[in-house]
């Protein structure tokens, strides 16, 4: 029963590796995700940790991604820059995916006034772009991990909730759910039990876009300067602090981008193939 | 340009002949032009004839004089009016508006004599009236505005002839002259309801068009009183939000000179040929400071531990390129001459003797301090370089980043515990001393009240005693070195890089009063 239960268990994540591009892509985002589980026991320097007699150093065998104007360890901060960026975009978008399934779910089956006025209210969040929405929250609240990490939620809340709800509209109607509530199953019941499955492909799908769109947000909050503070090693606000030194250390802003690019680019390869293998397009 | 005219003959259908006559013309026109323009030359008229300098600055906000106060709003100002009296670059007063003056013995009459022959851009000739106009505004305590505080010392302001102003004050100030050269205080037409709009200066350059974000367009005043200026024809300033696309514009000959810039972009710039890369010394400075007022601050072992954590070398080094002068905690800084305590030594860098003092001021578990700064300059840089380097005292430093319109337009600069401000240079020391460190000074952002310094404030803001004034500065620097609240670990100096086609540009220490109407073609 054990090994029915593992091998099961293993199925579930078949479909990561169902073309040659999502096995790219997985492997790139485990990569990453190994980097953020490890990166504080590998990294050979702090992220702040200032050796001033190796200021502005090319990449060499001793540093492998150079020095920047401050004499930090390039690698190290990319190294230790992961662990940000998978908790603040990860978390954010379990929170978005929960809470915009819950709501999702129970609106779109309730129907009614309460679904009219939520989607109304999450269309016109919507009609803001991420990103400006974000820069707003953050100017009202102030800029902190933990708002950037409110922020990815509520700005990505109604996006799920919609994806949700488009499922859930085409499945209440569906003989065996109308069964379901003939026999007089719960509320509860019919949502998890009847329902939920059916939307789990399309919140696959969704929920790895919104972590690569996460990322991308996180980083972009960085650069802006309204995300995560310095001295921490965000990669967003890696290339801001690199941007004016670009003719002194290129490679300071090289390499936090090539990071950026590659963990979205895995992501995004992770989606399509999820996508691919659940039959849905992105 | 052969090609695009090659590809335009041949995209036009064979039948379409009128394109031929027209090329023919202005082909024609332009060869006339050239034979001109070569004879002109040859002919030694055309010494600046012709010539346009491009200026990249930031957009201007606000451009009515009495509030004005960014360097690119400053350089439209010195462009278009004029100041009554002038610093050059050694920080000494010369004429502008006023050819002479002389000082009352007592100290406190002021009589000026004014160019002749100045008139205003719409043709109306200067008059004294027009200065007293002038200064009666900025110093009218209903209008508010930010001037009225420095002139308050004002008593009264008479024109005492058709080209003679008289100001009297209430009490002695020494840095009067320093005074009328403030930013603010060009001299408009009497009665002038629209001064952010109307430009109608008598300075060495008449607006033509001002697209607001945009560009303005400027041409040279032939009336101008000034002998030799300006030095073009035409003066365009383009406004650029983004200080990197500027450099480009600057690299890619878009531009002749750009004033302001940090360092690492100065630094790049340097040695490009065809472009001369200017730095002047300023006694402009970033200060941190640690209220003094309540928390941690209060303790005054707190303070020092905190200086003694602070590695000024390295800052100098690392964040300003070793480009900045070591600075003593003082806002008095080399620059000033024999007012800057030249042998003062300050405590050397010691992390262990400031784990001590934090462990007998309380602190032994250690010490977690916000630290506030704008995003502007090499400030943040700074911030990250102090957390590391005050971590090894134990002090442990969560770095928040401002946008400096915020951060200042909130005064947040003077509400939290522990922030860095940058200060601009300023001509003469007294400044600083009066809006920042005395007790009930406007910007005292440390809330800092020590009676000592106070009372030495007070003497060196009136004695006409030139030495005792030095000694008082001395005495001062001292007594901020031992129990001030402030660091100051550099003086930064400014840039400008400017295309090696035009000569004659001085970069002053506040880069938006440098004069642009002394800048010719080489």
């Amino acid at each position: 029963m054990g090994r029915a239960r593992a091998s099961r268990a293993l199925a579930a994540f078949r479909p990561l590796y169902a073309t040659r591009l999502a096995t790219f892509g997985s492997t790139v985002v485990l990569l990453f995700a190994l980097m953020a589980v490890f990166g504080p026991a590998l990294a050979p320097y702090g992220a702040n940790q200032q050796v001033y007699t190796d200021a502005r150093q090319p990449p060499s065998l001793e540093r492998p991604f150079g020095t920047d104007h401050l004499g930090r360890d390039v690698f190290s901060r990319v190294l230790l820059g992961t662990r940000d960026i998978f908790v603040l975009a990860g978390l954010g978008t379990l929170v978005a995916v929960l809470v915009g399934t819950a709501v999702g779910l129970l609106t779109t089956y309730l129907g009614g006034a309460t679904e009219e006025i939520t989607f109304r209210v999450f269309d016109s969040v919507l009609a803001m772009p991420a990103l400006l929405f974000a820069l707003l929250l953050l100017g009202t609240f102030g800029p902190s991990r933990n708002n950037v990490l409110a922020v990815i939620a509520v700005a990505y809340v109604p996006i799920v909730a919609r994806v949700v709800r488009s499922v859930v509209l085409n499945v209440k109607t569906k003989d065996y759910v109308a069964a379901a509530r003939m026999q007089g199953e719960s509320l509860s019941r019919i949502l998890l039990r009847e329902i939920l499955p059916s939307v789990l492909p399309a919140l696959a799908v969704e929920g790895a876009l919104r972590f690569s769109y996460a990322i991308f947000l996180v980083a972009s909050l960085g650069f802006l300067g309204a995300g995560v503070q310095p001295p921490n090693p965000d990669w967003g606000l890696m290339i801001s602090e690199a941007r004016n030194f670009v003719s002194i250390t290129p490679w300071a802003l090289y390499f936090p981008a090539a990071a950026i690019s590659l963990l979205v680019i895995g992501v995004n390869l992770m989606a399509e193939g999820l996508a691919t293998a659940l039959g849905r397009t992105p | 340009m052969p090609t695009p005219y090659a590809r335009a003959s041949q995209a036009a259908p064979p039948s379409d002949c009128s394109r031929v006559p027209r090329t023919l013309g202005s082909a024609l026109a332009v060869t006339v032009l050239v034979a001109v323009t070569t004879f002109l030359a040859f002919a030694g008229i055309a010494v600046g004839q012709g010539s346009t300098f491009r200026v990249a600055l930031e957009p201007p906000a606000q451009l009515d004089p009495a509030f004005a106060s960014s360097d690119a709003e400053i350089a439209v100002l010195n462009a278009v009016y004029d100041y009554l009296v002038d610093v050059d670059g050694d920080n000494e007063i010369v004429p502008r508006l006023a050819r002479s003056w002389n000082v009352s013995d007592d100290g406190l009459t002021y009589t000026f004599e004014l160019a002749e022959g100045v008139s205003f851009h719409d043709g109306t000739p200067l008059r004294a009236e027009d200065v007293v106009w002038t200064f009666d505004r900025l110093r009218d305590p209903e209008l508010e505005l930010p001037t009225s505080d420095l002139y308050a010392i004002i008593e009264s302001i008479e024109a005492t002839d058709d080209l003679e102003v008289r100001f009297t004050l209430r009490e002695v100030n020494p840095f009067f002259l320093y005074d009328l050269s403030d930013n603010h205080a060009v001299v408009l037409r009497e009665g002038t309801s629209d001064a952010a709009t109307a430009f109608n200066g008598t300075g060495p350059f008449r607006v033509e068009e001002y697209r607001t974000g945009t560009r303005m367009s400027l041409s040279a005043n032939p009336e101008y009183f000034m002998p030799g200026k300006p030095g073009v024809d035409e003066l365009e300033l383009i406004f650029f939000r983004d200080q990197v696309a500027a450099i480009d514009a600057l690299r890619g000959r878009q531009v002749d000179l750009v004033l302001r810039m940090p360092t690492p972009l100065f630094q790049s710039l340097q040695g490009t040929p065809g472009l001369e890369a200017v730095s002047v010394a300023t006694n402009a400075f970033d200060l941190v400071r640690l209220r003094a007022d309540r928390g941690p601050g209060a303790d005054v072992r707190v303070q020092q531990a905190l200086k003694l954590a602070t590695d000024r070398d390295a800052i100098v080094q690392v964040v300003t390129f070793g480009l900045a002068a070591p600075g003593k905690d003082s806002p008095i800084g080399p620059l000033y001459g024999e007012y800057f305590a030249d042998d003062l030594e300050l405590p050397p860098h010691d992390p262990e003797r400031a784990r001590e003092l934090l462990t007998e001021a309380g602190y032994a578990d250690g010490l977690t301090l916000e630290l506030h700064t704008p995003d502007t300059g090499d400030r943040p840089t700074l911030a990250v370089v102090l957390a590391d380097q005050w971590a090894q005292a134990g002090i442990t430093v969560d770095v928040i980043v401002h946008p400096e319109s915020v951060y200042y337009g909130d005064n947040l600069w003077l509400e939290v515990d522990l922030g860095i401000t940058g200060w601009g240079s300023r001509p003469v020391p007294q400044f600083y001393l009066d809006v920042m460190l005395a007790c009930d000074a406007v910007w005292n952002e440390a809330h800092w009240c020590d009676p000592e310094f106070d009372e030495l404030v007070r003497f060196t803001r009136t004695t006409l005693d030139e030495a005792a004034r030095v000694e008082a500065y001395h005495e001062m620097q001292r007594i901020l070195v031992e129990r001030g609240p402030i660091i100051i670990p550099y003086f930064f100096p400014q840039y400008g890089v400017i295309a090696d086609t035009f000569d004659g540009f001085e970069l002053k220490a506040f880069p938006g009063r440098s004069d642009l109407a002394a800048i010719h073609p080489r």
